[in-house]
């Protein structure tokens, strides 16, 4: 519902219309897609894991798009003669859109050496889902030696930059590189700004809109997206008022999480407020920018990738940068509790929790561990976050 | 020639008495908690015995097959239960390829040549699992017997989507749904749904091919029935007394097992 | 009913010999100032001998299968694992790697020997962070690991209707290569030793002999009847996953090669009965080898696997499709003088392992197995559904649909290589002896 007090400063802001494009642009992805050949003429690459470098793709003009779950329960089955039952819900859920056609105008596909599961969907679809061009981009996952992997990655990238001249019939040039670069670290620079405004005591905006938004990047034009963003921005988004108690201030980290109806029921109906969180729907998909000053533009973008905020599989240091950036995270978002959300079997961060939570142990920041499936059991999570945030309100209360 | 079937599964114990080949007598057994097994076996065997009107001492030869089945020591042999799905259904329905079993503990799928020899076979799975004893609880948990459990599935006119892979998962959110406000008809459906879908995809791990049946006990739930035949998107067959085929496939193999030990 | 002859294998004590002394040595190496490190079967033990010969070291996942082996201590691992909040989903040699840590036991007995840093290969998701977590649970030891991920070293060659090597390896070396430098700076900062380049060439030429050696032996399994079942095969294959860089393997292999050979020359028989021959694919259920043993009974030998073959083992196509043992650098005629041509050749043999390629491409791995299942004569094709290792079952679920497609029996059983609570052995062997009764080899 939407409930608008029309002052002069106020008129938009407490509603969702603001964030109605994002949900738009989520929601009708596939459509969007569509339009967007119809209108430009152009392809349309899908992607599983963000460590696809896109200003590639970009610089040959093909729209890249990620390829996400629809979290009904029935993928589980369809998927389930080509992977393996211990394989995560997201890769399962993934492969099942494909398998059911929803994917069928994407032109081709492509995957940058993910962890194992994404790329047990990768090698199903691309056999058994045949577009006009598939491509495996073997990313080193050694990031943690940047001399031995930026040269190999390098030269990788420009392996596949050579593929796609092949397969988009016209050479793409360091002009193109650049520009490709520019445009989606403008979508960054757009999506970090209105995450700065969340750092506030009124963040202005639900962690449900920030996911709309970081998710909305992932599947349209990210010319079109920073626009929106710009939008959003000169139209007082930074007065804009939650309309509510922040309550409490939550960070959630995990892998990929598009999941809507969780992060509904922990805001809307519990009241707390997400300000900030780490998944690669999320902050780690776009805090880390290509910085090219006058490097080659191949070299900045494999520099990029090697350097970003890691996912758990590529972070291998002794004290994870990863875990870094979210204790900085914490301190410059206020955050006051943080819930896992843990994706079933994915290996990479299950490793990753015991050592996280000592850390957040350590610094004093509550946290709550949840695993995620294709759908969850909102009734009975709900219950469990309850609890979870009223032992903040305990503490509140001495 | 008199061979009789014993299939000691997870829940109860299903006897069949052949004559040549035929059925002349069965018998179910709920497998009790202050009887012993093999007490249990004697009791099932007499109780068939009976329903056939002959003696023991008439039965050529007993075999045994189902989870339980070496405690029948009085077996002279013991069959896999895949083998004897395969040869029961095919003595039934000659057409089938495929036979899905789902019964209390586990579901399995059988691919089959036309002489009842088993080709391909897949098992639930562990992420995958759930079978009658999980349809039992839910009807428990919404305090309706099983008959009802499924009859009520039937009248439900919403698809509610739940897990269709955890049972674990699954189970708790029926329990968000009893304590909610969806209709027992809706969280039937939904539950039955969920376990054909899990039936369903297990079979896909087999190759198809026409014609399919269904047996098991939980082949006797008209829920089930209908959210599988969903699932499957193709009729298949459903002989009338479905959770004695495996009974009546292991008295076939031991009829089989004896005239071949004659020949020799 | 044919029986063939059988013998013992005069290698056992040898075996044995040799495996208690890799334990012991691991155990005391401390005692007179030597180095001991732990790390991943693949990783390239060749390096670290570069520091000295008192070099010790234990590979994780042997480890691993030793601790799934013995269940009651395989238990008490995952319950401190658990206990400390790691999933029960991880890699099941990893959890009980940790397990022991936590418990501070080693499964040879004694307390659990602290190594004084670790050396990986990163291969699946898990491997890197295994030591990173367990360089955490011991109190910070150093740790290096490498990438592997480069690519796949073969392509599909459609006129062949085969795999041949990608001639564009290059840079795919130098990637290893300089992390292989990386990797040697490194060690020698962590332990103050000065670095030996001539060791690190000794080395280099025996991983090359070992791990082909093994491929010569797995080879000689194509006779019939097999000389080798593979329950034996699997106390064997394992020197390879040891220390392959070690003489003392290659001398072995070279024994165990010629006494196989011999075998085969006699018509010795691992199983007198053998009546069928089946292969399998992954690793085994280490607490539940009896499986093996249970198929014998009715003369079914599994004669080998993509595993037990290729995991370390060594090969390669040869121009008529047939798969043999890689043929050595040495063989080859090639000469290694100084560092650089050590490590590029490893980097290469390493990057051309047959297991390596299964991480881009489940094809690779059927078009094997299928090569596999005819050239050593089965009839039959038992898989594992291996809920223990996410790295191996990549692809699991097509590699058995492609093979089931090429008309080959395939039968598969879902278990966990380390932790038995997932392993129902009951329901196991019900499936097994489906699958013979399928292959008409029960009556």
């Amino acid at each position: 519902m939407v409930v608008a007090i029309v002052t002069r400063k106020n008129v938009f802001l407490k509603g969702p219309i603001m964030f109605n494009k994002f949900k738009e642009f989520y929601e009708k992805r596939h459509d969007y897609a569509k339009d967007w050949k119809k209108r430009t003429g152009g392809k349309v690459v899908g992607y599983i894991c963000t460590y696809t470098p896109e200003e590639i793709l970009y610089a040959a003009g093909v729209l890249p798009v990620r390829i996400l779950g629809g979290h009904q329960p029935q993928s589980a089955g369809i998927s389930e003669p080509y992977l393996f039952g211990m394989y995560c819900p997201f890769c399962r859920d993934c492969l099942a859109q494909g398998l059911q056609g929803k994917y069928e105008y994407l032109d081709g596909i492509v995957i940058a050496q993910s962890c194992i599961h994404i790329r047990q969907t990768f090698f199903t679809w691309r056999q058994r889902i045949p577009h006009e061009f598939d491509y495996y981009i073997p990313m080193p996952i050694n990031v943690v030696q940047p001399q031995s992997s930026l040269p190999f990655l390098r030269k990788e990238l420009e392996i596949f930059k050579g593929a796609l001249e092949n397969w988009i019939g016209k050479p793409i040039s360091d002009e193109d590189l650049r520009r490709g670069i520019e445009i989606v670290n403008r979508d960054r620079q757009f999506m970090k700004q209105v995450y700065d405004l969340r750092k506030r005591k009124d963040p202005g905006l639900t962690g449900l809109e920030a996911m709309y938004m970081v998710v909305s990047s992932q599947v349209t034009d990210k010319r079109e997206h920073a626009d929106s963003i710009g939008k959003l921005l000169k139209s007082g988004l930074s007065q804009r008022e939650l309309g509510r108690e922040a309550s409490i201030r939550l960070m959630t980290v995990g892998s990929e999480n598009d999941d809507v109806e969780f992060v509904k029921m922990v805001e809307e109906t519990l009241g707390a407020t997400i300000v900030i969180e780490d998944h690669c729907t999320g902050s780690r998909y776009f805090w880390d920018e290509v910085e090219l000053m006058d490097k080659d533009p191949l070299t900045a973008i494999a520099e990029r990738y090697i350097g970003r905020i890691p996912c758990p599989t590529r972070d291998w240091s002794p004290n994870r940068k990863r875990f870094q950036k979210i204790i900085e995270f914490i301190e410059d978002f206020g955050v006051q509790g943080v819930i896992l959300v843990q994706q079933k079997f994915c290996d990479p961060h299950e490793i990753d929790i015991p050592a996280l939570r000592d850390v957040l142990n350590k610094i004093g920041i509550k946290n709550y561990s949840l695993e995620f499936d294709i759908t969850v059991p909102v009734g009975q999570f709900r219950i469990r976050v309850e609890a979870f945030l009223e032992t903040f309100e305990a503490e509140e209360l001495f | 020639m008199i061979t009789v079937g014993i299939d000691m599964g997870a829940k109860n114990i299903k006897v069949v008495v052949a004559r040549n080949g035929e059925s002349i007598g069965h018998s179910l057994l709920l497998l009790e908690t202050d009887l012993d097994r093999f007490a249990s076996a004697r009791k099932a065997l007499g109780a068939a015995l009976d329903k056939a009107g002959i003696g023991e001492e008439e039965v050529n030869t007993v075999v045994a097959t189902g989870a339980g089945k070496k405690v029948v020591t009085f077996a002279k042999k013991e069959f896999t239960v895949m083998g004897c799905n395969a040869k029961g259904i095919i003595r039934i329905y000659p057409s089938v390829r495929v036979v899905i079993d789902v019964g209390a503990e586990e579901a399995r799928c059988i691919r089959l040549d036309e002489t009842g020899r088993v080709v391909e076979f897949a098992v639930n799975e562990k992420c995958a699992a759930g079978a009658g004893a999980f349809l039992e609880a839910m009807a428990r948990a919404m305090e309706v017997s099983i008959e009802e459990f499924a009859r009520l599935s039937l009248t439900s006119t919403r698809t509610i989507p739940i897990n269709a892979q955890c049972a674990i998962f699954a189970e708790s959110e029926v329990v968000s749904l009893v304590h909610g406000e969806t209709s027992q008809a809706d969280i039937s459906k939904a539950v039955h749904d969920a376990m054909a879908a899990r039936v369903g995809a297990m079979s896909q791990r087999v190759t198809t091919e026409k014609d399919v049946a269904l047996i098991g006990g939980v082949a006797k739930s008209i829920g089930f029935v209908e959210s599988l035949k969903a699932v499957l998107k193709e009729d298949f067959l459903i002989p009338q007394e479905p959770e004695y085929v495996t009974a009546f496939g292991a008295a076939l193999l031991g009829m089989e097992e004896e005239e071949a030990s004659k020949e020799v | 009913m044919k029986e063939y002859p059988t013998e013992g294998l005069k290698c056992w004590g040898k075996a044995k010999e040799l495996r208690d002394k890799y334990y012991r040595d691991y155990i005391t190496a401390k005692e007179k100032g030597g180095i001991r490190w732990t790390g991943n079967a693949p990783s390239f033990d060749a390096i670290p001998y570069g520091l000295g010969d008192d070099v010790y070291h234990l590979t994780s996942e042997p480890y691993g299968a030793s601790v799934g082996f013995n269940k009651d201590f395989a238990r008490r691992c995952h319950e401190a694992v658990e206990a400390r909040g790691y999933a029960r989903d991880l890699c099941a040699y990893m959890r009980n790697y940790w397990g022991s840590i936590l418990l501070d036991e080693f499964v040879f007995g004694g307390r659990f020997p602290k190594p004084d840093f670790m050396w990986a290969l990163h291969i699946c998701c898990s491997h890197a962070k295994w030591y990173q977590e367990a360089s955490r649970l011991e109190g910070g030891v150093p740790y290096f690991a490498m990438d592997w991920s480069a690519g796949m070293y073969y392509k599909w060659e459609k006129e062949k209707q085969d795999y041949v090597v990608d001639p564009d390896q290059k840079h795919r070396v130098q990637y290893l290569v300089d992390q292989m430098q990386e990797g040697i700076e490194w060690l020698q900062k962590v332990t103050g030793r000065k670095y030996d380049d001539q060791k690190l060439i000794q080395a280099a030429k025996n991983y090359f002999e070992s791990t082909s050696l093994w491929g010569e032996i797995c080879s000689l399994n194509k006779a019939i009847p097999a000389p080798m079942d593979e329950k034996m095969m699997y106390s064997l294959y394992v020197f390879s996953a040891l220390h392959k860089s070690h003489r003392e393997v290659v001398d072995f292999y070279k024994e165990l090669r010629d006494e196989i050979k011999d075998r085969v020359a006699r018509g010795i028989a691992a199983i007198p009965n053998e009546r069928a021959r089946i292969m399998t694919d992954i690793q085994p259920p280490w607490g539940f080898l009896e499986i093996y043993r249970f198929m014998e009974n009715y003369g079914v030998v599994s004669v080998g696997s993509f595993y037990t073959f290729m995991l370390i083992g060594t090969f390669e196509i040869a121009e008529d499709g047939t798969l043999k043992a890689r043929t050595t650098p040495m063989q080859k005629g090639a000469e290694m003088k100084k560092r650089e041509d050590a490590l590029k050749l490893m980097a290469d043999w390493s990057l051309g392992s047959f297991m390596n390629q299964i991480f881009y491409d489940h094809r690779f791995k059927s078009h094997i197995m299928k090569k596999i299942y005819r050239q050593w004569m089965c009839q039959g094709i038992i898989m594992h559904f291996n809920r223990g290792c996410e790295g191996l079952t990549l692809g699991v679920a097509e590699n058995k649909l492609a093979l089931v497609e090429a008309g080959i029996p395939v039968a598969y059983y879902e278990g966990n290589m380390g932790d038995d609570r997932e392993f129902e052995l009951a329901a196991v062997k019900e499936q097994i002896t489906a699958f013979m009764e399928s292959l008409g080899l029960i009556k």
